[in-house]
C-alpha cells in the first residue's frame, strides 16, 4: 500500500490518516454545501457524499505525493 | 399461464400487478445488506484481518431501515469499542494473574454502564452499553494469552470499522430511505390520530378505555419522534431546522392531551346539567368538525387552517349571565378549547414545517424552534440501578461457574451473559426477549453447521463463498426488515456468521464448534436465569410505582415552581405514557388510567397557574401548597378530609381573579384552578352552592 507513518513508534497505514482527514474534510464541505442549499439540486445526496469523499481522498493523496510527504512517510 | 404468454399486453399488467404487491422496500434492504456483507468479508479477506465474521456481523448490527439510523449506529459502535476495548486494555494486563480479580472488575465494569446506558433513553444509550459488554468480549478472549490485547483490540477495532463502513456505505447508496420522509410520515400519522380522538372526544362519544388508550399511542408518538429526531443529525440536508421543528412538535404534542382533557372535563361538568349554551355549543361544534377534517386530511400540506370562530382568546368574550358556577366553568372550558385549538394549529404548521422545510412558519413559531435544545426524557433512575446490578451478578456468577467449574469455554459463556445482560437491560420483561434471542441462537445453529460441514469443504475462493453465502443473507435480511422479525433475524445472524468464524483456510472441528456454540447457548441461558430471578417487574406494580413517583414529582412542581415550564409537557407525558403502556401490559385498568390523565391535567394547570403569578410566587401560594399535599397523598394513595379547605382555597383565588378578562395568563390562571377544583373537590359542591 502507500506506506505507513510512525506516531509514538506505533506504526499507522497513511492511507488510514488521509482517510480519515478526508473525512473531516468532506463533513465540513457538506456543511459549507448544505448552507448554501446545494443538496436541493441533488437526486442522490449520498452518492454526493460519498464521490466528495473520493475526491477529496484523492486531492490529498495527490498533494501529498507532490509535496514529497509520502516519500519520507515510507518505511 | 399460456393465455398471459401469448397476451403480452396482459402479461405486463400481469408484472405490474404482481410488483405492486411485491415488497420492493424489504427486498432492495435486503440486497443492500448482502452487499455490505459481502463487502465486509471480501475486505477484511483482502486485508488478511484475524476474524473476517466479526466485520460481517457488524452489518447485521448496523443495519436499520433509513439511512440515518445506520450512520447514527455505525458511530455510536465505533465509539462505544473504543471505550469498550480501552477499558479491557486498561483491567486485563494488570489482573490477569488473579483471576477472581479480574471478574470482579470486569463485572463491575459492566455493570456499571448498563447503568449509566438505561440513564439516557436516546438511541445514543448504544455507546455506553456497548462500551461495557466490548470490555467482556476482547478482555475474556485473551485472558490466556493476555500478550495478545492489543492485537487483538485493535483487529476488533479494525474489523468493525469495517464492517459498519460496509453497511453505512451500501445503505447510504442503495435504496436509501431518509429520517425526514419518516419523520414526516409519523408526524402525520401522530397528528391524524390526536385530530381523530380529539373529535370523539370532544363530541362527548369517547369512552374512558379510548381515552386511556389515546394518551398511550400519544405518549409512544412523542416518543418516537424523539428517538428518531436523533438521527436526523446524519441524516439529511436540513438536519437542524427540521430538528427545532421537531422538538416544538413534540412539545406542543405533549400539550395537547392535558389540555384535551381539562376541556373534557369542564365540558362533562357542564353537559352534566343540560345542553351547553349557544357560543360555547358553536365552538365545540367548530372544533370538532375542524378536527375531523385533519383526521380525514391525506397530509399535512392539505391540512385545513385553523377556522376564525377557534381563533383569539377568551378575554375577548367575558362571561355572560353573571357569576354563577356554570358561567364559570363555561368560560374555563371556552379558554381550554381556545387553547387546545391553538395547540392544534401549531402541531399543524409544525408538521408541515418538518414536510416541507422551505414552507415558511409564523414568526414566534420559527424563533421557537431556532432555540429549541433537547428535552431529556425521564430516566427511570431505580430500574437503571437494578439493570446494573443484574449485570454485574449474572456475570459474577457465570465468572464463579467458570473458574470453580475449570470450564475451558466459560469465558465465552461469560461473555455471553455479558451481552444478553447488556442488550435486553432496557426491556421491562428482558427474560422473555432473552427467550426469543435464544429461539434465534438455535434456529441459526443448524443452518451454520450444514454451511460449515456440508457446503464449505467443497468450496474454493471468495466468489464460490459469497454466492454460497447469499442465500442465507438475503433471508437474514428480509426477515430484519420486518420490525416483528428484526430482533430474531439480528441473533440469527449474529450467531450464523460467528459460528461460521470464516477464516482465510478452511478448518471445521465439530468438537470446537459445538463446545463454543453449546458455551454460548448456556451464557444466554445463564442470563435468562439471572434476568427471571432479578429483572421480572411485574407491569400492575411497575405501573403503580411509576404513577407513585409521578404524583410525588407533581407535589415538587407545585412547591417549588416548575423550574423549566418547557421540558415539563414533554417529560410529564412521558412518565405517564410509561405508566400507561404498563397499565395496558397488565390488562388495562380504568380507575389508574383516569388518574394518569389527571395527573397530567394538573400538571398542565400548575404550568397556567405558574404563568399568571407574580414575581414572588405568592398569588396562588396557599393553593399551591395544599395542592402538594393533595399530590402526596395520592401517591401514598390516602384520602384526607382536607377536600373543604382545599376548595374554599381555590374558591378564594378564583374571587380574586375576577372575571380573568384582565390579560391571557389570568383567564388561563382562571380555567386553571376551575380545573383544578373539579378534579380535587366533589362537583355537586360547586354545582349547587353560589362560589362568589
Amino acid at each position: 500500500m502507500i506506506g505507513e507513518i510512525a506516531l509514538h513508534r506505533v506504526y499507522v497505514p497513511a492511507l488510514l490518516l488521509l482517510g480519515t482527514l478526508a473525512f473531516v474534510l468532506t463533513l465540513l464541505l457538506g456543511i459549507v454545501l448544505r448552507r448554501l442549499r446545494f443538496y436541493r439540486l441533488v437526486w442522490h445526496p449520498g452518492l454526493v457524499d460519498v464521490a466528495l469523499f473520493v475526491i477529496v481522498l484523492w486531492l490529498l493523496a495527490l498533494a501529498t505525493t507532490h509535496l514529497g510527504f509520502t516519500g519520507s512517510m515510507q518505511t | 399461464m399460456s393465455l398471459t404468454l401469448s397476451n403480452p399486453l396482459h402479461a405486463t399488467s400481469r408484472l405490474q400487478a404482481l410488483l405492486a404487491r411485491w415488497p420492493t422496500r424489504r427486498l432492495s434492504f435486503a440486497l443492500a445488506n448482502t452487499l455490505a456483507v459481502t463487502a465486509a468479508l471480501y475486505l477484511a479477506f483482502a486485508f488478511d484481518l484475524q476474524r473476517p465474521y466479526w466485520a460481517a456481523f457488524s452489518v447485521f448490527i448496523v443495519a436499520a431501515p433509513l439511512s440515518g439510523m445506520v450512520r447514527s449506529k455505525a458511530i455510536y459502535r465505533l465509539a462505544g469499542t473504543l471505550v469498550g476495548g480501552a477499558g479491557a486494555l486498561l483491567m486485563v494486563p494488570p489482573l490477569v494473574q488473579s483471576p477472581p480479580l479480574l471478574c470482579i472488575a470486569m463485572s463491575a465494569w459492566v455493570g456499571f454502564w448498563v447503568w449509566l446506558s438505561l440513564l439516557d433513553r436516546s438511541p445514543r444509550s448504544y455507546v455506553p452499553l456497548l462500551a461495557g459488554y466490548t470490555a467482556a468480549i476482547v478482555g475474556l478472549a485473551v485472558v490466556d494469552a493476555p500478550e495478545a490485547i492489543f492485537d487483538t483490540m485493535v483487529a476488533r477495532l479494525e474489523e468493525i470499522s469495517l464492517g459498519i463502513t460496509c453497511a453505512a456505505l451500501a445503505h447510504t447508496l442503495f435504496f436509501p430511505r431518509d429520517v425526514r420522509g419518516e419523520l414526516g410520515r409519523r408526524t402525520a400519522q401522530a397528528i391524524r390520530d390526536c385530530a381523530g380522538c380529539m373529535a370523539q372526544t370532544l363530541a362527548g362519544e369517547a369512552t374512558p378505555a379510548q381515552a386511556a388508550m389515546a394518551s398511550t399511542r400519544l405518549a409512544q408518538a412523542v416518543g418516537e419522534l424523539y428517538a428518531l429526531h436523533t438521527h436526523l443529525a446524519f441524516d439529511s440536508w436540513d438536519a437542524p431546522r427540521i430538528a427545532g421543528s421537531v422538538r416544538v412538535l413534540q412539545d406542543r404534542l405533549a400539550g395537547l392531551l392535558p389540555a384535551l382533557s381539562n376541556a373534557r372535563g369542564a365540558l362533562e361538568a357542564l353537559r352534566v346539567h343540560g345542553a351547553l349554551r349557544a357560543p360555547l355549543a358553536a365552538r365545540v361544534n367548530a372544533l370538532v368538525r375542524w378536527a375531523q377534517a385533519l383526521a380525514d386530511a391525506s397530509g399535512p400540506a392539505d391540512a385545513p387552517a385553523l377556522p376564525p370562530a377557534l381563533q383569539g382568546s377568551a378575554t375577548a368574550s367575558p362571561p355572560r349571565g353573571g357569576r354563577g358556577d356554570a358561567a364559570l366553568i363555561e368560560q374555563a372550558a371556552t379558554t381550554h378549547l381556545l387553547a387546545l385549538a391553538a395547540l392544534f394549529e401549531d402541531c399543524r404548521l409544525l408538521a408541515r414545517a418538518v414536510r416541507e422545510p422551505d414552507a415558511a412558519l409564523p414568526a414566534r413559531l420559527a424563533r421557537e424552534t431556532r432555540v429549541a435544545t433537547r428535552v431529556p426524557l425521564y430516566a427511570d433512575r431505580g430500574v437503571a440501578l437494578l439493570a446494573g446490578v443484574t449485570a454485574t451478578a449474572g456475570m459474577l456468577a457465570s465468572c464463579a461457574l467458570w473458574i470453580l467449574g475449570s470450564w475451558p469455554e466459560g469465558g465465552i459463556a461469560v461473555q455471553f451473559v455479558a451481552i444478553g445482560c447488556s442488550l435486553f437491560a432496557n426491556q421491562d420483561q428482558p427474560a422473555r426477549v432473552l427467550l426469543s434471542a435464544l429461539v434465534g441462537v438455535l434456529l441459526a445453529l443448524p443452518v451454520a453447521a450444514l454451511y460449515q460441514f456440508a457446503i464449505l469443504p467443497g468450496l474454493d475462493g471468495f466468489a464460490p463463498l459469497a454466492l454460497a453465502l447469499a442465500p442465507a443473507m438475503l433471508a437474514l435480511g428480509y426477515m430484519q426488515s420486518v420490525e416483528r422479525l428484526a430482533g430474531l433475524a439480528l441473533i440469527s445472524g449474529i450467531t450464523f456468521t460467528g459460528a461460521l468464524a470464516l477464516q482465510e483456510t478452511y478448518q471445521a472441528d465439530f468438537a470446537v464448534f459445538v463446545n463454543v456454540n453449546l458455551a454460548q447457548i448456556a451464557g444466554l441461558l445463564l442470563s435468562l436465569a439471572i434476568m427471571r430471578v432479578l429483572r421480572t417487574l411485574d407491569p400492575a406494580w411497575n405501573a403503580r410505582r411509576l404513577a407513585r413517583a409521578n404524583w410525588r414529582a407533581l407535589a415538587r412542581m407545585a412547591e417549588r415552581g416548575c423550574e423549566s415550564a418547557r421540558t415539563r409537557p414533554v417529560q410529564m407525558l412521558d412518565r405517564a405514557g410509561q405508566v400507561s403502556v404498563r397499565l395496558q401490559q397488565a390488562g388495562g385498568d380504568a380507575a389508574a388510567s383516569a388518574d394518569v390523565l389527571r395527573s397530567l391535567r394538573v400538571a398542565a394547570n400548575l404550568v397556567a397557574l405558574e404563568a399568571a403569578d407574580d414575581a414572588r410566587a405568592s398569588r396562588f401560594a396557599r393553593t399551591r401548597a395544599l395542592l402538594a399535599a393533595r399530590c402526596r397523598e395520592r401517591a401514598r394513595s390516602t384520602t384526607t378530609a382536607h377536600g373543604a379547605a382545599f376548595a374554599a382555597t381555590i374558591d378564594g383565588d378564583i374571587a380574586a381573579l375576577g372575571d380573568g378578562s384582565r390579560n391571557e395568563a389570568d383567564a388561563g390562571a382562571l380555567a386553571a384552578l376551575v380545573s383544578l377544583r373539579l378534579d380535587f373537590a366533589p362537583l355537586p359542591a360547586l354545582a349547587n352552592g353560589s362560589v362568589s
